[in-house]
C-alpha cells in the first residue's frame, strides 16, 4: 500500500452519534484499557463543547466518557508522568495530553472530575494509559463547582504564603 | 490462595520478573516492596476498586448525558476558581 496508516479512514459506529468516519491518525490506543473496561483499547476524542469532549470507544458503540482537558486545571494539577511506561513508551521529551473523566450528574452543579486517575496520552505515538496518582490531594470526585459555594469555601486551606 | 511465611527481608517471586519483598513489620502494618516490569499495574486494592467503580459510574452517567452543552455553559458562567489552588488544597480528600 502506498498510503500510510495515518491516512486511513475508519468507520465508527456509535449509539450516540450514529455512524461516522475518523482519520486513523487521531485514534488513541490505550493498551490496558480503562480500569474496569479491559479489552477496549481504541478510542477517539470527539470535540463537542469546550473544554469538555467525549472519549469514545471504537470497539463498543455505547462506550463513551465525558472528559475534560486537564490543562484547564492550571498549575495546581501537577504530577510525575509515567516515564518509561511500556503502554505509552513515554519519554522525557514527549508531548502529552492529559484528560480526566467527568461524571455528569443530573444537576450540572454536581458534576465531578476524577483527578486521581487521569488518562495520559503520548502525542508522539497516540498511546495512552489511565494512571493512578498516589497523591491524597487529587480526589476521585473533585467537585467542579461546589467549591464556589460558601460552605465549600470554608473547607479549603489557605494557599501557602510565598 | 497460596500462603507463604516470610521474614522481613525475604521475598517471593511471582513468575520470572515479579518480586515481592516483605520489607518491614511495624505494629499492625506490613511494608511490602514490589519489583515488577512497568507493564504490570500495581494498585492498593481499595484505590483500584474505587477507580473501577468511578469509571463504571462515569460510563453509565455518560449514557444519560444528552450533550455537553449544559456543563459547558455552566463552566463558562462559573469557571472553577479553586483548581489553581489544588496544590495547597490539603482539605480536598476523597469523599469515599
Amino acid at each position: 500500500m502506498s498510503s500510510s496508516a495515518g491516512n486511513e479512514i475508519l468507520k465508527v459506529i456509535s449509539t450516540r452519534f450514529g455512524e461516522f468516519d475518523v482519520n486513523a491518525s487521531s485514534v488513541i490506543t490505550i493498551p490496558s484499557g480503562l480500569i474496569g473496561f479491559p479489552g477496549f483499547s481504541q478510542f477517539i476524542i470527539l470535540e463537542y463543547n469546550q473544554p469538555f469532549s467525549w472519549l469514545h470507544s471504537l470497539e463498543r458503540s455505547d462506550l463513551a466518557f465525558v472528559v475534560v482537558n486537564a490543562a484547564e486545571f492550571g498549575d495546581g494539577y501537577i504530577f510525575d508522568l509515567p516515564l518509561g511506561d511500556s503502554d505509552t513508551d513515554l519519554r522525557e521529551e514527549d508531548d502529552v495530553a492529559v484528560i480526566n473523566l467527568v461524571s455528569v450528574r443530573p444537576a450540572p452543579q454536581e458534576t465531578t472530575v476524577n483527578l486521581k486517575a487521569p488518562v495520559v496520552v503520548n502525542l508522539r505515538n497516540m498511546r495512552g494509559r489511565q494512571v493512578v496518582l498516589d497523591d491524597h490531594r487529587f480526589s476521585m470526585r473533585f467537585s467542579l463547582w461546589a467549591a464556589n459555594e460558601p460552605q465549600g469555601e470554608a473547607k479549603i486551606a489557605e494557599p501557602e504564603k510565598k | 490462595m497460596l500462603i507463604l511465611t516470610r521474614k522481613p527481608g525475604e521475598s517471593v517471586y511471582i513468575g520470572d520478573d515479579i518480586k515481592v519483598t516483605l520489607m518491614e513489620i511495624k505494629g499492625n502494618q506490613v511494608r511490602v516492596g514490589v519489583d515488577a516490569p512497568s507493564s504490570v499495574r500495581i494498585y492498593r486494592e481499595e484505590i483500584y476498586l474505587q477507580i473501577l467503580e468511578e469509571n463504571k459510574s462515569a460510563a453509565l452517567l455518560s449514557q444519560d448525558t444528552k450533550d455537553l452543552g449544559e456543563i459547558a455553559t455552566t463552566w463558562k458562567k462559573q469557571k472553577p476558581t479553586t483548581l489553581g489552588k489544588l496544590k495547597s488544597d490539603k482539605g480536598n480528600t476523597e469523599k469515599e
